[in-house]
Protein backbone atom coordinates (compact mmCIF):
# COMPACT_ATOMS: atom_id res chain seq x y z
CA UNK A 1 0.00 0.00 0.00
CA UNK A 2 1.61 3.85 -1.18
CA UNK A 3 1.85 5.88 2.19
CA UNK A 4 -1.35 8.18 0.88
CA UNK A 5 -3.41 4.98 0.89
CA UNK A 6 -2.07 4.62 4.45
CA UNK A 7 -2.58 8.09 5.64
CA UNK A 8 -6.35 7.63 4.48
CA UNK A 9 -7.18 4.64 6.06
CA UNK A 10 -5.36 5.80 9.13
CA UNK A 11 -7.69 8.85 9.18
CA UNK A 12 -10.96 6.31 8.64
CA UNK A 13 -9.90 4.35 11.37
CA UNK A 14 -10.07 8.13 13.47
CA UNK A 15 -12.98 8.98 12.08
CA UNK A 16 -14.48 5.85 13.40
CA UNK A 17 -13.22 5.96 16.70
CA UNK A 18 -14.43 9.70 17.02
CA UNK A 19 -18.14 8.71 15.56
CA UNK A 20 -18.44 6.42 18.73
CA UNK A 21 -16.94 9.03 21.06
CA UNK A 22 -19.48 11.32 19.96
CA UNK A 23 -22.66 9.18 19.93
CA UNK A 24 -24.11 9.94 22.97
CA UNK A 25 -25.44 5.57 22.74
CA UNK A 26 -22.14 4.36 22.28
CA UNK A 27 -20.21 6.11 24.32
CA UNK A 28 -22.73 6.04 27.10
CA UNK A 29 -22.72 1.69 26.76
CA UNK A 30 -18.72 2.32 27.08
CA UNK A 31 -19.14 4.50 29.91
CA UNK A 32 -21.04 2.00 31.83
CA UNK A 33 -19.04 -0.33 31.02
CA UNK A 34 -15.85 0.94 32.88
CA UNK A 35 -14.66 2.38 29.95
CA UNK A 36 -13.17 6.28 30.13
CA UNK A 37 -13.29 8.18 26.80
CA UNK A 38 -12.01 11.33 28.27
CA UNK A 39 -9.28 12.41 26.01
CA UNK A 40 -11.17 13.15 22.94
CA UNK A 41 -8.65 15.92 22.59
CA UNK A 42 -5.78 13.06 21.70
CA UNK A 43 -7.73 11.75 19.26
CA UNK A 44 -8.52 15.20 17.27
CA UNK A 45 -4.68 15.94 17.82
CA UNK A 46 -4.04 12.92 15.56
CA UNK A 47 -6.78 13.48 13.07
CA UNK A 48 -5.01 17.13 12.39
CA UNK A 49 -1.80 14.83 11.97
CA UNK A 50 -2.57 12.89 9.65
CA UNK A 51 -4.63 14.65 7.90
CA UNK A 52 -1.93 17.14 7.26
CA UNK A 53 0.01 14.25 5.14
CA UNK A 54 -3.26 13.73 2.42
CA UNK A 55 -2.94 16.01 -0.64
CA UNK A 56 -5.70 18.98 -0.45
CA UNK A 57 -7.88 17.73 -2.87
CA UNK A 58 -7.37 14.47 -2.32
CA UNK A 59 -8.51 15.35 1.53
CA UNK A 60 -11.49 16.84 0.06
CA UNK A 61 -12.63 14.24 -1.68
CA UNK A 62 -12.73 12.16 1.28
CA UNK A 63 -14.26 14.38 3.44
CA UNK A 64 -17.29 15.35 0.67
CA UNK A 65 -17.59 11.10 0.54
CA UNK A 66 -17.28 10.46 4.29
CA UNK A 67 -20.85 12.93 4.26
CA UNK A 68 -22.29 9.80 2.28
CA UNK A 69 -20.83 6.95 2.93
CA UNK A 70 -19.45 5.92 6.62
CA UNK A 71 -16.41 4.07 4.61
CA UNK A 72 -15.03 5.70 1.92
CA UNK A 73 -11.70 3.77 2.20
CA UNK A 74 -12.86 0.07 1.72
CA UNK A 75 -11.12 -3.33 0.64
CA UNK A 76 -11.31 -5.37 -2.70
CA UNK A 77 -13.49 -8.48 -1.93
CA UNK A 78 -12.48 -11.01 -5.10
CA UNK A 79 -13.50 -8.46 -7.95
CA UNK A 80 -15.90 -6.63 -5.85
CA UNK A 81 -16.10 -3.59 -4.42
CA UNK A 82 -16.81 -4.04 -0.67
CA UNK A 83 -18.72 -0.95 -0.03
CA UNK A 84 -21.45 -0.94 -3.18
CA UNK A 85 -20.64 -4.61 -4.23
CA UNK A 86 -20.22 -4.12 -7.55
CA UNK A 87 -17.48 -5.91 -9.74
CA UNK A 88 -14.98 -4.19 -10.59
CA UNK A 89 -13.39 -3.58 -14.37
CA UNK A 90 -10.22 -5.44 -15.26
CA UNK A 91 -6.16 -4.64 -14.28
CA UNK A 92 -5.70 -2.95 -17.95
CA UNK A 93 -9.20 -0.90 -17.12
CA UNK A 94 -8.77 0.65 -13.85
CA UNK A 95 -5.29 1.87 -14.91
CA UNK A 96 -6.89 5.48 -14.90
CA UNK A 97 -9.58 4.78 -12.72
CA UNK A 98 -8.12 8.02 -10.46
CA UNK A 99 -6.13 11.23 -11.56
CA UNK A 100 -4.22 10.67 -8.36
CA UNK A 101 -1.01 8.07 -8.54
CA UNK A 102 -1.61 5.14 -6.34
CA UNK A 103 -5.08 6.18 -5.51
CA UNK A 104 -8.11 3.72 -6.99
CA UNK A 105 -11.74 4.24 -6.90
CA UNK A 106 -14.71 2.34 -7.58
CA UNK A 107 -16.03 3.62 -10.87
CA UNK A 108 -19.42 2.57 -9.70
CA UNK A 109 -19.63 4.37 -6.48
CA UNK A 110 -16.54 6.13 -5.77
CA UNK A 111 -15.11 4.81 -2.54
CA UNK A 112 -11.31 4.47 -2.73
CA UNK A 113 -10.18 1.10 -3.10
CA UNK A 114 -7.40 -1.30 -1.73
CA UNK A 115 -6.29 -4.90 -1.97
CA UNK A 116 -5.61 -7.01 0.56
CA UNK B 1 -52.38 -31.09 21.19
CA UNK B 2 -49.62 -29.33 19.42
CA UNK B 3 -46.69 -29.38 22.19
CA UNK B 4 -44.97 -26.02 23.30
CA UNK B 5 -41.51 -25.74 22.24
CA UNK B 6 -39.04 -23.10 24.24
CA UNK B 7 -37.40 -21.00 22.34
CA UNK B 8 -33.44 -21.72 21.96
CA UNK B 9 -31.63 -18.97 23.15
CA UNK B 10 -28.95 -17.89 20.82
CA UNK B 11 -25.52 -18.54 21.86
CA UNK B 12 -23.46 -15.30 23.71
CA UNK B 13 -21.00 -13.71 21.10
CA UNK B 14 -18.34 -14.47 23.39
CA UNK B 15 -18.98 -18.42 22.20
CA UNK B 16 -18.97 -17.71 18.95
CA UNK B 17 -15.43 -16.04 18.83
CA UNK B 18 -13.06 -17.95 20.96
CA UNK B 19 -10.33 -19.40 19.10
CA UNK B 20 -7.94 -21.71 20.10
CA UNK B 21 -5.17 -19.94 17.25
CA UNK B 22 -5.85 -16.38 19.45
CA UNK B 23 -5.03 -17.53 23.05
CA UNK B 24 -2.03 -16.68 24.50
CA UNK B 25 -1.24 -18.55 27.75
CA UNK B 26 1.17 -16.21 29.16
CA UNK B 27 2.19 -13.27 27.48
CA UNK B 28 5.84 -12.90 27.14
CA UNK B 29 5.94 -9.02 27.97
CA UNK B 30 5.16 -7.00 30.87
CA UNK B 31 4.65 -3.48 29.63
CA UNK B 32 1.29 -2.05 28.19
CA UNK B 33 2.97 -0.76 25.27
CA UNK B 34 5.00 -4.46 24.56
CA UNK B 35 1.53 -6.25 25.10
CA UNK B 36 -0.15 -4.76 22.63
CA UNK B 37 2.55 -5.00 20.35
CA UNK B 38 2.72 -9.06 21.25
CA UNK B 39 -1.40 -9.47 20.70
CA UNK B 40 -1.12 -6.95 17.40
CA UNK B 41 1.38 -9.33 16.04
CA UNK B 42 -0.71 -12.56 17.11
CA UNK B 43 -4.01 -10.96 15.45
CA UNK B 44 -1.58 -10.60 11.94
CA UNK B 45 0.00 -14.41 12.15
CA UNK B 46 -3.75 -15.71 12.80
CA UNK B 47 -4.74 -13.05 9.19
CA UNK B 48 -7.00 -11.25 11.15
CA UNK B 49 -5.25 -7.88 10.99
CA UNK B 50 -3.28 -7.14 7.43
CA UNK B 51 -0.18 -6.07 9.21
CA UNK B 52 0.51 -5.86 13.17
CA UNK B 53 0.87 -1.88 12.72
CA UNK B 54 -1.96 -1.62 11.33
CA UNK B 55 -3.97 -2.88 13.88
CA UNK B 56 -1.14 -1.33 16.57
CA UNK B 57 -2.36 2.31 15.60
CA UNK B 58 -5.36 1.82 16.14
CA UNK B 59 -5.17 0.16 19.77
CA UNK B 60 -2.78 2.65 20.44
CA UNK B 61 -5.25 5.62 19.69
CA UNK B 62 -8.16 3.68 21.66
CA UNK B 63 -5.49 3.87 24.77
CA UNK B 64 -5.09 7.22 24.31
CA UNK B 65 -8.91 8.29 25.12
CA UNK B 66 -8.86 6.30 28.53
CA UNK B 67 -7.36 3.37 29.34
CA UNK B 68 -9.07 0.24 28.76
CA UNK B 69 -7.48 -1.36 32.22
CA UNK B 70 -11.04 -1.90 34.06
CA UNK B 71 -9.14 -2.97 36.96
CA UNK B 72 -9.31 -6.41 39.02
CA UNK B 73 -6.99 -7.49 36.70
CA UNK B 74 -9.08 -6.97 33.77
CA UNK B 75 -8.43 -5.16 30.46
CA UNK B 76 -10.27 -5.03 27.65
CA UNK B 77 -8.79 -3.33 24.64
CA UNK B 78 -10.63 -2.98 21.73
CA UNK B 79 -10.86 -0.95 18.69
CA UNK B 80 -12.25 -1.20 14.84
CA UNK B 81 -9.84 -0.83 11.90
CA UNK B 82 -10.03 -0.81 7.97
CA UNK B 83 -7.41 -3.01 8.09
CA UNK B 84 -9.36 -5.96 10.30
CA UNK B 85 -10.38 -8.35 7.60
CA UNK B 86 -13.35 -10.17 10.12
CA UNK B 87 -14.42 -9.59 14.14
CA UNK B 88 -12.19 -11.62 16.44
CA UNK B 89 -11.90 -11.89 20.09
CA UNK B 90 -8.16 -12.57 21.68
CA UNK B 91 -7.74 -13.62 24.86
CA UNK B 92 -4.28 -13.26 26.89
CA UNK B 93 -3.08 -14.26 30.26
CA UNK B 94 0.55 -12.79 32.20
CA UNK B 95 1.12 -15.00 35.12
CA UNK B 96 3.28 -11.69 36.30
CA UNK B 97 1.04 -9.52 35.59
CA UNK B 98 0.92 -6.27 33.20
CA UNK B 99 1.26 -2.72 33.93
CA UNK B 100 -1.49 -1.54 31.66
CA UNK B 101 -2.54 1.80 33.41
CA UNK B 102 -5.58 0.63 35.18
CA UNK B 103 -7.71 2.17 36.82
CA UNK B 104 -7.36 0.67 39.98
CA UNK B 105 -3.19 0.84 39.12
CA UNK B 106 -2.93 -3.11 39.73
CA UNK B 107 -1.14 -5.47 37.10
CA UNK B 108 -3.61 -6.59 34.73
CA UNK B 109 -3.49 -10.45 34.55
CA UNK B 110 -6.21 -11.18 31.98
CA UNK B 111 -6.63 -9.58 28.32
CA UNK B 112 -9.07 -9.53 26.10
CA UNK B 113 -8.38 -7.89 23.11
CA UNK B 114 -11.31 -7.39 20.40
CA UNK B 115 -11.20 -6.43 17.21
CA UNK B 116 -13.43 -5.57 14.07
CA UNK B 117 -13.64 -3.97 10.61
CA UNK B 118 -15.54 -0.62 10.43
CA UNK B 119 -18.62 -1.93 9.02
CA UNK B 120 -22.07 0.59 8.96
CA UNK B 121 -24.11 -1.64 11.02
CA UNK B 122 -22.27 -4.07 13.55
CA UNK B 123 -24.09 -4.50 16.77
CA UNK B 124 -22.23 -7.74 17.57
CA UNK B 125 -18.67 -5.68 17.92
CA UNK B 126 -19.98 -3.43 21.26
CA UNK B 127 -22.46 -6.50 22.53
CA UNK B 128 -19.12 -9.01 22.49
CA UNK B 129 -17.46 -5.92 24.73
CA UNK B 130 -20.14 -6.23 27.10
CA UNK B 131 -20.30 -9.63 27.44
CA UNK B 132 -16.43 -9.89 28.51
CA UNK B 133 -16.48 -7.67 30.95
CA UNK B 134 -20.07 -8.93 32.39
CA UNK B 135 -18.46 -12.74 32.18
CA UNK B 136 -15.56 -11.62 34.00
CA UNK B 137 -17.31 -9.48 36.94
CA UNK B 138 -16.78 -12.06 39.54
CA UNK B 139 -13.54 -12.58 41.43
CA UNK B 140 -13.99 -16.49 41.17
CA UNK B 141 -14.70 -16.09 37.73
CA UNK B 142 -11.28 -14.49 37.03
CA UNK B 143 -9.65 -17.00 39.54
CA UNK B 144 -10.52 -19.84 37.35
CA UNK B 145 -9.46 -18.21 33.98
CA UNK B 146 -6.11 -17.42 35.42
CA UNK B 147 -5.56 -20.96 36.99
CA UNK B 148 -7.52 -22.95 33.79
CA UNK B 149 -4.83 -25.63 32.91
CA UNK B 150 -5.13 -24.30 28.77
CA UNK B 151 -7.57 -23.25 26.10
CA UNK B 152 -10.25 -25.51 26.29
CA UNK B 153 -10.82 -24.96 30.24
CA UNK B 154 -10.35 -20.86 29.29
CA UNK B 155 -13.37 -21.33 26.80
CA UNK B 156 -15.47 -23.40 28.97
CA UNK B 157 -15.32 -20.86 32.11
CA UNK B 158 -16.04 -17.99 29.51
CA UNK B 159 -18.81 -19.38 27.74
CA UNK B 160 -20.22 -20.56 31.15
CA UNK B 161 -19.95 -17.03 33.03
CA UNK B 162 -21.15 -15.72 29.71
CA UNK B 163 -24.63 -17.47 29.53
CA UNK B 164 -24.86 -16.63 33.56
Amino acid sequence: MTDLLNALVELQDIDVLLREVKDPEIASQEERMGFSLEHVENLEKARRKVAAQIDEKLLQTYERMSRRFARVVVPVEGIVCAGCRMSLPTASARRHSSAIVGIENCENCGRILYRR
Amino acid sequence: MASVVAPVAAPPAVELHLRSDLFISDLRTRKKASVLEEVAGALAAANVARTPEAILDALRRREALGSTGLGKGIAVPHARSTMVSERALLVARSTKGIEFDAVDGQPVHLCFLIVAPPLERDPIYLKLVAEIVRATRLARTRQKLIDAPNFAAVRAILVEAARD
